[in-house]
């Protein structure tokens, strides 16, 4: 142990004046978000029920009064309270809020440690992957016959609508939550994030987004789908006020860890981690930063000016009172396209990360590599009009909109260029990492093509609004980004767990994921090439075959992922203790100790050249964060505590 | 750091590009070398590629024009064409990608180590500027290719023809209705003839819908206030399936209706029969230029 040791462990020997800061834990966040929530409701009802807007500025105010009230009692904003109070936090009480000597119990606080906030993250979007997949089941056993009757219209609008949003919250945050929280700082030789409140403020806001989107089923549902489409989403019931409140809040989460991810990386590089050093992770992260920084402002102003629409009679999107619909489906869309690639590019670079270790290979072409994502990035902020391109919307775009998207296939080509130059001649490790690389080149190489039929203006106008499109979302989102974070997961779970993932469970979860994910939406291309519509609760007959496949496939693969789920818990549990270095890679997360210390490295880390020296001769590993010991000999270099 | 050292690390990177360059020749004669063409790694990734192309290609030429609803107007065969055209130039593509990983996966992995350890190091190959050179500007041929053909579609639809006719669409929830302009028929059923293009202007009374008649391969959003317009040349006689494809409330499944293409004398039978005078027949009848 190192001399800050005892000092750690000291500060939390009895509560100190002014314990109630650290008695915050999101227990009192959720009294303090129910008590004022409930304030809200009674001034908003007492004023305002009477009104013509008056319940959904009833549910606007009482879910709002939510948010802001469990981040006060869960204790976001003391920092900045005391700060206006003029008794700043002192050493001590920054120690407290890093989660120093609380156990478990630093889990459920406010907790300014970026690997207690990459954990939670993880565990929160397990979370809702359970309850979207809940819902997807719903979906697809609604759809086992052309008329089921599970469930009513409405009902099922709102499953639909909510399944969407719920998963592409969490899809947003798969990655570049947990493991752009977790792993990057170390990555890039940091202490911790640049900003380590906010980065706790991102994840409790996120948090608190989630209950009023669930509450929206007791109010009356969403019936437009997660894209909610003016003017239908202004007449809809007080669930879209929910729903709204949920993304605007969401936004902001995201906006945080953005800039923080941003600035970190700008700032917080150990000496001699320069850009071109950075593993290909870290530049996934920052795109997907920079890429959210654009496009959730968009987000934002086309839901809050839905709730104003909603709430206060504004007529934003009123045809008849001088807005447009396409306002809002321009706004949406120019957050919806980028968001694709906020959710893609960390999973890429983490796969990228997967591809050179168990190729033990360095990365082929870094720059190129790097190129090619800062190409897609580039070019995803230019493509939006082409969810569009059956609105009516500006005919005379349909050709320029129709180029960049075709443009993409570039910058994308080179990142499979670059990730099959990785794998070749490498001597392929087979670990369970590698066989979600693979399943991501298969499904993403399906996902990208059916995607360039839809960039075909007139084919898309078969396509559109079809199940077609589902499929290739779906083959794009879930069989590439979410398997991306799968492979994630399975690669860093004993860096963050500290135990060994069950890999022979992983395996079986593998292969029915795999084949569920073909399965499910091969039948809904077939669905689609068929002419079904999405969105529906019932269907012609001669779709029924197609859907029953889907359906099949989609039983399978939720039982995929309930098993890949258990082999996380039970590893988690009581898995096999990990070593700092399973996979012998040379990024700096694995010199490292596991667990992470806090402010991860005992001696600063400097960094003589990229982390993909394999088959390079042997000194690579030592140039990560050996030199550390030539500055300082008395000291413990960061390799050492990795070899234990 | 001394200047020694500096010059220690130079002389390092001079011979490790040395290296580099010695694995590079070595790779590429490797690649292309040891007995017969289907015997050497490249011949082996080449016949896989090949395989899968041709299973590409065939499933491209064969499965869309088998599931896909009758064509009825040349905008649904242009859409059938497209498909198969990009499903035929994107099969190489993704075979090569596919070949090359699953030739990686077979050819050179080594033996699984038991003990935790990693398989020994691969070659630290950083990158090639020939084979990335080759890739970039094949993607650049196959995009150019995709761009002109989608542009050289998008060019030939620009006006309505002259002899076309007029069907006005409103979407309202969940009913379709369609007028006929000069005639005051109001229909819930498409009736459209054979040998004329259709012009559609489309609009809605409440919510965004999406007026798609599944067989005639064209599709435009129904929007309150607005008029959007969309063409369709009809070419086959049959039944047609109007859809909505945006989700546009609680009966949006229900929101279906259907439509005819007949021939010209049914057409104009079928307006009599809906109240039409002698006159606006006449004005909706063929008139060949």
């Amino acid at each position: 142990m190192t001399t800050t040791a005892p000092l750690l462990e000291d500060t939390v020997l009895g509560p100190k004046a002014g314990g109630f800061y650290r008695r915050q834990n999101i227990g009192t966040g959720m009294a303090a978000g129910i008590i004022i929530g409930f304030l809200g409701w009674l001034i908003s009802h007492a004023f305002l029920q009477g009104s013509n807007w008056g319940s959904d500025m009833v549910v606007t105010v009482t879910l709002t009064a939510w948010v802001i009230g469990f981040n006060i009692g869960i204790g976001s904003f003391n920092a900045i309270i005391r700060w206006i109070l003029g008794h700043d936090e002192d050493h001590e009480d920054q120690l407290y809020g890093a989660g120093v000597g609380q156990g478990w119990h630093r889990y459920f606080k406010f907790c300014t440690d970026h690997k207690v906030v990459g954990t939670q993250y993880l565990v929160l979007v397990m979370v809702l992957f359970g309850v979207g997949g809940t819902l997807a089941m719903m979906i697809r056993t609604q759809l086992l016959t052309p008329t089921m009757g599970l469930f009513s219209p409405q009902t099922y609008n709102a499953i639909v609508s909510i399944h969407g949003m719920v998963m592409i919250i969490a899809t947003i945050v798969m990655v570049s939550g947990p493991f752009a929280n977790f792993i990057m700082p170390i990555m890039i030789g940091a202490k911790d994030m640049a900003f380590p409140r906010l980065n706790a403020l991102s994840f409790w806001m996120f948090f608190a987004a989630i209950p009023p989107i669930l509450a929206s089923f007791w109010l009356g549902g969403v019936d437009s789908g997660w894209t909610t489409y003016a003017p239908l989403s202004v007449q809809s019931m007080p669930g879209q006020d929910a729903f709204s409140i949920t993304i605007c809040t969401f936004v902001i989460s995201v906006t945080v860890a953005g800039v923080n991810t941003l600035v970190t990386v700008i700032t917080m590089r150990a000496e001699g981690m320069t850009m071109a050093r950075m593993p290909i992770f870290v530049w996934g992260s920052i795109i997907a930063g920079g890429l959210g920084l654009y496009a959730m402002p968009a987000f934002l102003m086309a839901h809050s000016a839905l709730i104003t629409d909603r709430v206060v009679g504004t007529s934003m999107y009123a045809p008849a009172q001088g807005g447009a619909g396409w306002l809002y489906e321009n706004c949406f869309w120019i957050m919806g396209h980028p968001e694709v690639y906020v959710i893609l590019m960390p999973a890429v670079g983490a796969l990228i990360e997967i591809a050179s270790t168990f190729s033990r290979k360095p990365v082929f072409s870094y720059k190129v590599m790097v190129g090619g994502l800062l190409g897609v990035a580039g070019l995803s902020i230019m493509v939006w009009a082409h969810h569009m391109f059956t609105t009516g919307w500006a005919p005379t775009l349909g050709s320029p909109f129709m180029l960049t998207t075709e443009l993409i296939s570039i910058p994308t080509g080179i990142i499979f260029l670059c990730i099959i130059g990785t794998i070749w001649r490498g001597s392929i490790w087979t670990r369970l990492p590698m066989y979600f690389l693979y399943l991501f080149l298969w499904n993403f190489i399906i996902g990208g093509i059916t995607g360039i039929y839809l960039s075909d203006v007139p084919v898309d106008g078969f396509f559109h609004g079809n199940m077609f499109v589902t499929a290739h979302f779906h083959f794009t989102l879930l069989g590439g980004a979410m398997i991306g974070a799968a492979g994630a997961v399975a690669y860093w779970f004993p860096k963050m767990t500290a135990r060994m993932l069950n890999e022979r469970v992983g395996k079986v979860a593998f292969w029915m994921i795999a084949i569920g994910i073909q399965v499910t939406y091969y039948g809904q291309f077939l669905e689609g090439f068929q002419g079904m519509p999405r969105r529906v609760v019932n269907y012609a007959p001669i779709f029924q075959n197609a859907n029953q496949i889907s359906t099949g496939g989609a039983y399978l693969l939720m039982a995929g992922w309930i098993v890949f789920l258990y082999a996380i818990v039970s590893s988690w549990m009581h898995g096999e203790k990990a070593p700092a270095n399973p996979w012998h890679a040379k990024s700096l997360e694995w010199m490292v100790p596991t667990p992470v210390p806090l402010e991860n490295f005992l001696v600063d880390p400097i960094v003589t050249s990229d982390p993909y020296g394999y088959g390079e001769g042997g000194d690579s590993e030592s140039e990560s964060s050996g030199d550390a010991s030539d500055l300082e000999p008395s000291g413990p270099s960061t390799n050492m505590g990795a070899s234990h | 750091m001394s200047s020694e050292h500096r010059h220690e690390r130079h002389g390092h990177r001079v011979e490790r590009h040395e290296q580099k360059r010695q694995l590079f020749s070595e790779e590429i004669e490797g690649l292309f070398q040891g007995g017969p063409i289907w015997k050497r790694p490249a011949g082996k990734v080449g016949i896989i590629w090949l395989l899968m192309t041709i299973v590409g290609v065939v499933i491209g030429l064969v499965v869309p024009s088998h599931i896909l609803p009758v064509e009825r107007a040349t905008e649904a065969h242009h859409v059938t064409l497209t498909i198969v055209a990009f499903t035929v130039v994107a099969a190489p593509v993704a075979a090569f990608v596919y070949a090359a990983a699953l030739y990686s996966l077979i050819a050179w992995r080594k033996k699984q180590p038991t003990n935790g350890e990693p398989p020994p190091d691969g070659p630290p190959i950083r990158g090639r500027t020939v084979p990335s050179a080759i890739w970039m500007s094949v993607s650049l041929v196959l995009v150019a290719f995709l761009l002109i053909w989608g542009m050289s579609e998008l060019a030939t639809d620009v006006s309505p023809q002259a002899n076309s006719i007029r069907v006005k669409v409103t979407g309202q929830q969940w009913l379709w209705t369609f007028s006929y302009p000069g005639t005051k028929i109001e229909s819930r059923e498409l009736v459209i003839p054979e040998s004329r293009q259709v012009v559609f202007n489309v609009t809605s009374l409440d919510v965004t819908h999406g007026f798609w008649p599944v067989q005639l391969g064209v599709q435009i959003d129904a929007n309150p206030g607005l008029v959007t317009t969309i063409m369709a040349s009809p070419s086959k006689l049959g039944p047609i399936d109007i859809r909505c494809t945006q989700l546009c409330g609680l009966e949006h499944a229900y929101m279906y209706t259907h439509g005819r293409i007949v021939t010209d004398k049914q057409f104009s039978a079928w307006l009599k029969r809906h109240g039409a005078t002698p006159a606006q027949v006449a004005s909706y009848r063929i008139t060949p230029n």
